[in-house]
């Protein structure tokens, strides 16, 4: 099978992000790595061709600081690397990256594309659908469970909805994002380390994408940001204080009168 | 002008609580803008939907047909596409659903639209449809636009008031629906639904809360009978869903369940920021930890810094006394 | 001079550094209450392979250079000191004699299994009445036709009571002091080879320290580690430098630990209406600290890019060792004193880097010996 996995490098969750003081854009400490729910993407990958036979081969979009997540997945046992770092295609949205995405997945055989459910810094979870949309295949979001089907060309998938889950059949190529719960990502041996370092990280350009500069960037985006705003301070925790049983009846009145919550 | 579409969610029947929540903005948004505000469902059997969505809009488009009585995406997607490209709605809006985050972005990449996701605040200005959605993680909001029409919106459940009143009365209008089941690329194979009649956490008014504080996942019938007397869900953090003793559907946080209700009980947990990130929108939070250090204390309004084994069943008797359970 | 990291090293680190907080930081805590080998994430670790690091790739490792090593030490130290101490044994003191001199049968039988993880292997210079002062190895090997007799009793020995095999210090003539003295290998099952009293420790929980016996252990004449008689001493001197630096390496990752938590805690802890990080008196703390441990940092990756080049480095590595040390003995006690009364609560984890941090000052080398002959190196002699 010919599986491609999308892979985004990411500010850590634990990175302090901060509102610069004009609001056109936020100020992140230097704590990057690979897009939690893109790793679950990875290990799944690389299970399906560990069990099924294959190629996986890793795509990112973004800056050349971003060939760390490529060599992580290359690390973890991805066949391939491709990044994508001109200048040409950074800056934009999601419906932007989905563009240049899609255009590279393109030009490569693909039975399988899959991603994290949502990445960590624009928090959406758009660009996979999207990336499915402008490859013609169909997509299904936030799956904890898929099964190759013996018989060939389909997957079985298990995604979550609200009270349970929906199983469903689907028709390769096709792409699923990944939702926690898919699976456990492995740690890289260092065997792996050793061959991500001296690994080939291939390069696109606009033009190896055939797109035009309009298609993507800011140009190509479809959402405009105004302003980035701190989120409304909670108001300082009021501590109760005594012993519990006091504590309680304390509670339940302030519930009740000041924060009207009963 | 184009109008203003609320996509109408529904389950076993029922419009989803978001719905009502979408219908009362949509309202607001349509009148301000000088539009109609439409409601769009698809399913089988909506006769009953229909009538009282026209109760609270100005017109209603009903996609029925059995290939959408369960969710699937490339049906779905058949159904409204070229109802989208006929009528050209200038804002369709829909709840930041599991259902919703699988079709809304599809449907985005089939328009050439743009579409926003998890927004928790809506205004129309002078630059146009302003949205207000979280970015990493939470810890920031962005503002933004978008370009083009139509704009697809996704709002978080909770966000908006549901509906005041109806008392409208809209057009019902039932569309052809011309869909190739052959075309379809994604087969429904079952559903399985959680057993018990079980809120959904992200519709849930209270949520009880607890992490690895309760020392073993038997503790947790503690916090389930303080939900019941608050007629609310109990929640888990990442720490014990993944030690077991909790399921994945239970989790609160950036890797489970992003949740918004009226009164968060934390009890129990640390208050790690990937937790937090799943339920600082809580109206108001109740903070029930032994550690006076625990961050979670940084993100309540009301903190007790307590033993939870004395705490929680005492509060639970008080309740149950206050509120006549 | 470029001081940076190349990117493959910076690769590297990163990807340890993931791992370390992964699998190891988690259970570092149980490792030092329980005080037992952790076997279960020995054997996940293991099978990773870090532990060829230094070795050449035909015994299955990785043949890093010896900051690319340094790296590896300073990170897995600081996600457990009991557990580091373990892993590097079995990669680095533990089998370099073995890789050095053994036959390819010893090579098979105890360096390959030690690297995956597969056997325990340790050395043992030290004894009761001898650490610093090896001229006085008690330890005896006879020559007997075939064979030679070891006897004596090693102390102090890291994992010694539960090992496969050990490189054991032992005098073929007790009359020249440290020109008498050899490696040789012993192999568990071998009669008269038992382990005996495990050390209760304050630190560096989580190996097995203890005494090892030799009574008239028979090995073959063949488990010689060394190609002539009475130059143990000048083979050691061949891995010594590393051995000093490579400790320098712990003792900077025990402080990053402490250090990280005592930021941690400094940050979040309120008093007086404030996170205590805004009082200058910290902030002093922390701007030393900082300072100390970035300079402990330049002394470790100096000596190893000298030991990668092929320059001599004896003063080098000493500096290293013996400064990196110290700082850490002076980061785990601020970091105990920015925790206040938490500092002593088992329950965080500072009290734990404070109580690891004492075997520096003598692991290695202690820092008596260690100051008087680098003084001695530097004057010369008169």
């Amino acid at each position: 099978m010919e599986i491609v996995v999308l892979v985004k490098r990411v500010p850590d969750s634990e990175a302090q992000v901060q509102v610069k003081p004009d609001g056109s854009g936020v100020n992140v400490e230097e704590r990057y790595g690979m897009n939690f729910f893109d790793s679950l993407a990875v290990e799944e990958a690389l299970r399906i061709k560990e069990k099924h036979g294959g190629k996986v081969t890793a795509i990112s979009l973004g800056p050349s600081a971003s060939v760390e997540v490529l060599r992580t997945a290359i690390a973890m046992g991805v066949d391939e690397a491709v990044l994508l770092e001109d200048e040409a295609l950074q800056g934009g949205d999601e419906y932007a990256a989905a563009r240049a995405l899609a255009a590279a997945v393109k030009t490569m055989p693909h039975d399988l594309v899959l991603c994290g459910r949502e990445a960590f810094d624009d928090s959406s979870g758009v660009v996979g659908p999207l990336v499915a949309q402008f490859l013609g295949i169909p997509s299904v979001t936030m799956v904890t469970k898929v099964e190759v089907m013996p018989e060939g060309g389909k997957v079985k998938v298990e995604r979550e909805a609200e009270g349970g889950k929906e199983i469903l059949s689907v028709s390769l190529p096709a792409l699923l994002t990944a939702q926690k719960g898919l699976n456990e990502p492995r740690v890289p041996p260092v065997m792996g380390v050793v061959k991500a370092m001296k690994a080939e990280v291939k390069r696109l350009g606009l033009g190896d994408l055939g797109l035009k500069p309009e298609d993507v960037g800011k140009a190509g985006s479809k959402v405009e940001v105004l302003r980035y705003v701190e989120p409304p301070k909670r108001r300082a925790v009021k501590y109760i204080k005594g012993e519990p049983q006091e504590m309680v009846k304390e509670l339940i009145e302030l519930l009740k009168t000041e924060a009207r919550a009963l | 002008m184009g109008a203003v579409w609320v996509y109408a969610e529904h389950h076993d029947g029922k419009l989803r609580k978001v719905t009502y929540e979408l219908l009362g903005k949509g309202r607001e948004l349509s009148q301000a803008k000088g539009a109609q505000l439409a409601a769009v469902v698809l399913g089988d059997d909506l006769t009953g939907i229909a009538e009282e969505l026209a109760s609270f809009a100005d017109k209603v488009y009903v996609l029925e047909s059995p290939l959408f009585e369960k969710y699937n995406c490339d049906a779905f997607i058949a159904g409204l596409l070229p109802l989208v490209q006929q009528e050209k709605p200038s804002v369709v809006m829909a709840g930041a659903t599991s259902q919703a985050r699988d079709l809304f972005p599809a449907l985005a990449g089939k328009l050439e639209t743009g579409i926003v996701v998890d927004c928790v605040g809506m205004e129309l200005k002078d630059e146009g449809l302003v949205l207000r959605k979280p970015v990493y993680g939470g810890k920031v909001l962005v503002e933004v636009t978008i370009k083009g029409e139509p704009q697809l919106v996704l709002v978080r459940p909770r966000t908006f008031p549901p509906v005041e009143s109806g008392g409208q009365r809209g057009e019902v209008v039932k569309q052809e629906v011309d869909v190739d089941p052959g075309g379809l690329r994604i087969e429904v194979v079952e559903i399985e639904r959680l057993a018990g009649e079980k809120v959904d956490l992200t519709e849930a008014d209270v949520i009880v809360c607890g992490g690895r504080g309760l020392k073993s996942p038997e503790n947790f019938k503690l916090l389930e009978e303080l939900a019941d007397v608050l007629g609310g869900v109990v929640g888990a953090t990442r720490a014990v869903v993944d030690a077991g003793w909790r399921p994945q559907s239970d989790q609160v946080g950036k890797s489970g369940k992003t949740v918004s209700p009226n009164l968060y009980f934390a009890i129990g947990l640390s208050g790690a920021i990937h937790h937090v990130m799943g339920m600082d929108t809580s109206k108001v939070v109740v903070a029930i930890n032994r550690d006076p250090m625990a961050p979670i204390f940084q993100y309540a309004d009301y903190g007790l810094v307590a033993d939870l084994f004395q705490v929680v069943p005492l509060l639970t008797e008080e309740l149950k006394k206050e509120l006549g359970r | 001079m470029d001081f940076r990291l190349t990117e493959e090293q910076e690769f590297f680190r990163k990807t340890i550094a993931e791992t370390v907080d992964r699998l190891i930081v988690p259970k570092a805590e149980e490792i030092d209450e329980k005080d037992e080998f952790p076997w279960d994430l020995w054997r996940e670790f293991a099978k990773l392979g870090y532990m060829g690091l230094r070795y050449p790739e035909e015994y299955g490792g990785m043949g890093a250079d010896k900051v690319t090593c340094m790296i590896f030490y300073e990170e897995i130290t600081r996600g457990s000191v009991g557990f580091a101490q373990s892993v590097i044994m079995n990669m680095l003191m533990g089998t370099h004699f073995i890789y050095r001199f053994g036959t390819e049968e010893m090579k098979k039988r105890c360096l390959i299994p030690a690297i995956r993880g597969e056997k325990i292997g340790t050395i043992c210079f030290t004894e009761d009445q001898s650490g610093s002062d090896l001229a006085a190895t008690r330890t005896t090997a006879v020559r007997d036709g075939d064979y030679w007799i070891i006897n004596g009793t090693k102390q102090w020995i890291t994992n010694g009571p539960i090992c496969d095999f050990a490189t054991v210090v032992a005098t073929t003539d007790p009359s020249l002091g440290l020109k008498g003295l050899n490696f040789f290998l012993v192999e568990k099952g071998t009669p008269g080879f038992s382990p005996g009293q495990v050390i209760k420790k304050m630190g560096c929980r989580g190996t097995i320290s203890g005494e090892l016996i030799f009574d008239n252990v028979r090995i073959p004449a063949e488990n010689l580690l060394g190609e002539e008689l009475g130059k143990g001493v000048k083979y050691l001197g061949e891995i010594l430098d590393e051995i000093r630096v490579m400790t320098g390496a712990m003792a900077l990752g025990i402080a990053r630990a402490a250090y990280e938590e005592a930021l941690e805690y400094a940050r979040k802890r309120v008093a007086f209406g404030n996170p205590i990080g805004k009082y200058q008196l910290i902030r002093a703390k922390f701007a030393d600290m900082a300072t100390e441990m970035d300079a402990a940092r330049l002394l470790i990756w100096r000596a190893a890019w000298m030991m990668d080049q092929g320059i001599p480095c004896t003063k080098e590595a000493i500096m290293a060792k013996m400064f990196a040390t110290e700082v850490c003995q002076k980061v785990v006690d601020e970091a105990t004193r920015i925790f206040g009364a938490n500092g002593m609560a088992m329950e965080y984890a500072p009290q734990r880097h404070f109580r690891d941090a004492r075997f520096l000052l003598y692991g290695g080398g202690t820092h008596e010996v260690l100051r008087d002959y680098l003084g001695r190196l530097i004057i010369g002699k008169l």
